[in-house]
């Protein structure tokens, strides 16, 4: 039987309920579900907000969450009653039976379900504190609740909160009581909803991996060097994980004063030879610029992971946006062109990450891996290769016979990367400037040497097209002519991917290309398949529609573009809407 | 006046044989004539020489200004970066490699405006590393203007009436900062300054020197030779450079600035911490297997 069941869990910040979320997602990924899962959580640590924990389980491959949630558990009815609504019709709401205070009419949250929505009250409170002495393990009732009632092996979640409180002192029991007690009372409840688990499915063992553990796996997969970094949403915690992980490995992370250090600290180990990393969001970029430039002129390699959030200016930290595009390709004084490359899922993250040091290493350019708030937290189930992919040692160094008095770093060559010395090398001393300079390193403000070396590091860079075993952009649906297309990059592609397949099984001819490759542009390949739709509809989560900016500056073409800026995934539904509209010619309707 | 004369010729032979010119690069370098860092460059290859040290494991890392021309003045490797960013680049070049000798160069502008932010952090992590700073009083390469450390009532082309903010204090900062070396030398005296050089570079940690230079053509009326060779005095040889309260007050001294060695400390470089903290992680030994 096939399975698809989504779930969400809806609590106050520090109710546990990203940790409820976190344990069944893990459980249902070790029980060998498929996973896709984003959580939704406010700035502040403690006491305000709401947190909704979403995940999918499925026996097939999925791209984004559903619209409508099968599932919902409510650990807080004020926060609950507005999320009611994106449970479907027979599925199931697990809340609390019994709150501490007698409530006004309208104000407990069995008032707000719908009369095809089948209620799970449950004492959750009170099963916690009989099972623990307490109420704080609330969530783990709840978890050991839905286990109950739809019949999930009990061992993958015992195992999960072993491992996940071992290093908390006494509060590993009480969670496994709790759990239990849960599931007890799960299992004795009169299931009434449409909701099923089917076996999962068989095969190749995956892992669960948010888009930032991704990140971390494959920067170590590639054998990084140092990292230097600076706090910031949504980007810490690949600097927080590689700040465990590195040390094991004798390699060295530093957490720097700024961003301004962070990334110059990055390019001076770079200098050396080093595979050197940073990670950052948009403010940090911003901050970085022009030391980027100093990478592009000095033709240092260096990595920087940039997740993107809710602009401009501090803007919304904790919400998802794709708004420094233009930045990232474009944000440093002059003409300094870099490699920009985006994933568009988890899987992409660990791809990207480790073929982000060998494009740096082989065009001697610094490297821009962006991502954002969406793809950094989302955890997806990702089957890694047995072994780590990428090329550990791709350096272009000076031979014998290039060192000497003579050795020109910048020298000109054909495919315009030049021989590097490191410090170190006997023979190979030189100047790096961020001046303008000639072959040797010398500056040089010549108006021919100063076209020469624009040409040559721009060109360059054009060889980053054909990178060895990268996919620049990829194609998915109907192959040939087709009457609508979807262009997109970054987290948004996996939306619009599932609106291409639901508007196939509607009849319609489509296809959906998605973009790894920001900069240097695949020009050819995303003009071709412009050519073969009858329109282009470009949907994105910024306002100015950057993305379809990029496209038709580069391709001469025109797109139609849907932008989004509401810090959350691009519904599907609305994309498939707009590809409605514009199917129907209804230019109103489409914006 | 020397009782015998001194023919250019046994200068010339003298200096080719002493070998330091092994460190001096092709390029001339572009100060104007009289600049006090002509000194500087003369003092960094004589000092590297003495001690040793090959060009090919020397970095010299510098910010941008009159000063930071420095690495094309001197045959070693070298890196030109940013305003204000030499400290950063050269903290990431000497993680990444701890054999190379790194000397970071710049101006009172690139340090204490621009790169301030920077210095207390270098300073505090200990990082292995020498840093010359050239203080003029003046931005030099953008032809005049006040900077941090010009003095109260000067005038310069952004301060035309009169500079109305005091002066910072370079040593008491990079002091209270945890920097585990600190002196100051003079331009116009140029064997004390290839001493201090020397004895900076052979400390191991954070080295800061402080170098008194005049800016001969943007300032005519407060640093000049003439008056910086007035009243630029000597650590009095009673000076426990194991103080670090006495090399505060030395550091307060300001009008009549003390030449010689102020502090000096030994402590872990932050290239230690890094190899503890490795240490810690991968269990004590496994370490060693691995490399």
């Amino acid at each position: 039987m096939r399975t698809d069941v989504q779930i969400a869990i809806c609590g106050s910040a520090g109710e546990g309920t990203i940790a409820a979320g976190d344990i069944l997602r893990s459980a249902l990924a070790a029980a060998g579900y498929r996973i896709i899962s984003f959580d939704a959580y406010p700035a502040e640590i403690r006491g305000f907000g709401k947190c909704v924990a979403r995940l999918r389980a499925t026996t097939e491959q999925v791209y984004s969450l559903k619209e409508k949630s099968d599932v919902l558990v409510c650990l807080n009815d004020e926060y609950g009653i507005p999320q009611v609504g994106e449970v479907r019709d027979f599925g199931a709401v697990v809340y609390e039976a019994k709150s501490i205070t007698t409530l006004a009419a309208g104000a407990h949250l069995s008032a707000h379900l719908r009369p095809a929505q089948i209620p799970y009250p449950v004492a959750i409170r009170e099963l916690s504190e009989r099972a623990t002495g307490a109420t704080r393990s609330r969530n783990l009732v709840a978890l050991g609740f839905l286990a109950g009632l739809y019949g999930l092996g009990v061992d993958p979640f015992l195992r999960i909160i072993d491992a996940k409180f071992k290093n908390k002192g006494a509060i590993a029991e009480p969670n496994r009581k709790a759990f239990v007690a849960g599931q007890q009372a799960g299992s004795q409840a009169f299931k009434l909803d449409l909701v099923s688990f089917g076996q999962p499915s068989a095969g190749q063992k995956s892992t669960i991996l948010s888009g930032n553990a991704a990140v971390v796996q494959g920067c170590l997969d590639a054998g990084i060097d140092t990292f230097f970094g600076y706090p910031i949403t949504p980007a810490t915690t690949i600097m927080e994980r590689l700040a465990v992980e590195m040390p094991r490995r004798a390699k060295r992370l530093v957490q720097t004063e700024d961003e301004i250090s962070a990334i110059a600290a990055v390019i001076g180990a770079g200098y050396t030879g080093a595979r050197a990393a940073t990670a950052t969001s948009g403010p940090g970029l911003a901050l970085m610029s022009e030391m980027l430039g100093l990478g592009t002129m000095a033709e240092v390699p260096c990595v920087i992971f940039v997740s993107q959030r809710g602009g401009p200016s501090t803007g919304i930290p904790t919400k998802t946006e794709q708004s420094d595009l233009n930045m990232a390709i474009y944000g440093s004084p002059g003409d300094a062109p870099r490699i920009v490359i985006a994933p568009t899922n988890v899987e992409g993250c660990y791809r990207c990450a480790g073929k982000a040091f060998e494009m740096a290493e082989r065009y001697q350019s610094p490297v821009i891996v962006l991502l954002d708030l969406y793809l950094s937290n989302r955890y997806e189930t990702v089957v890694m290769p047995a072994a780590p992919p990428f090329e550990v040692d791709g350096d272009r160094l000076a031979s014998k016979k290039e060192l000497g008095p003579g050795y020109r770093r910048f020298a000109l060559t054909k495919d315009g990367v030049s021989p590097r010395a490191l410090p170190g090398m006997v023979g190979g001393m030189h100047v790096v400037t961020g001046l303008e300079h000639n072959e040797m390193g010398r500056v040089n403000e010549q108006p021919d040497n100063h076209e020469a070396m624009s040409r040559k590091r721009h060109d360059k860079l054009l060889h980053a097209l054909h990178h060895p075993d990268f996919t620049q952009v990829k194609r998915f649906g109907d192959e040939g002519r087709v009457a609508i297309g979807l262009l997109a990059w970054g987290s948004t592609f996996g939306e619009c991917l599932a609106a291409m397949f639901r508007a196939r099984t509607e009849g319609v001819r489509c296809a959906a290309m998605k973009v790894v490759m920001m900069s240097p542009f695949p020009v050819e390949a995303v003009a071709e398949f412009i050519d073969q739709c009858d329109v282009v509809l470009v949907p994105e989560l910024n306002y100015q529609g950057q993305f379809a900016h990029l496209v038709q500056a580069q391709t001469g073409r025109t797109v139609r573009r849907y932008n989004r800026v509401i810090g959350a995934p691009m519904p599907v539904e609305e994309i498939q809407a707009q590809m409605r509209a514009l199917l129907a010619g209804d230019e109103r309707k489409a914006a | 006046m020397p009782t015998s004369p001194v023919y250019l010729e046994d200068k010339l032979r003298e200096v080719r044989e002493s070998g330091r010119m092994e460190y001096r690069s092709r390029s001339l370098p572009t100060w104007c004539p009289g600049c006090g860092y002509f000194s500087i460059v003369d003092g960094l290859p004589g000092a590297l020489n003495e001690a040793g040290i090959q060009p090919e494991s020397t970095v010299v890392v510098s910010g941008i200004g009159c000063s930071s021309r420095f690495p094309f003045f001197v045959n070693t490797y070298g890196f030109h970066t940013l305003h204000g960013r030499v400290l950063p680049v050269a903290t990431g070049i000497k993680t990444a490699n701890e054999a190379l000798t790194v000397i970071a160069v710049g101006g009172d502008g690139d340090g204490f405006a621009i790169g301030g932010g920077h210095l207390p952090h270098a300073a505090r992590r200990n990082v292995d590393l020498t840093y010359l700073l050239f203080d003029n009083g003046i931005y030099g390469l953008t032809k005049g203007q006040t900077s941090p450390t010009s003095a109260l009532g000067f005038r310069t082309s952004t301060s035309p009436y009169e500079n109305a903010d005091p002066p910072l204090n370079p040593l008491l900062m990079v002091l209270s900062y945890g920097a585990t070396w600190v002196g100051q030398a003079y331009a116009g005296r140029p064997q004390q300054l290839e001493a201090l050089i020397k004895q900076a570079i052979a400390h191991r940690g954070f080295s800061y020197l402080h170098i008194l230079s005049p800016c001969v053509t943007f300032d005519k009326t407060d640093r000049t030779y003439q008056n910086l060779g007035m009243h630029v005095t000597e650590v009095p040889a009673a000076h426990d450079p194991g103080d670090l309260g006495a090399a505060m007050r030395l550091a307060l001294q300001v009008q009549t600035p003390a030449l010689g060695l102020y502090y000096r400390e030994s402590r872990a470089t932050m290239g230690d911490g890094l190899n503890a903290l490795a240490e810690k992680a991968m269990g004590r030994g496994a370490r060693q297997r691995a490399a």
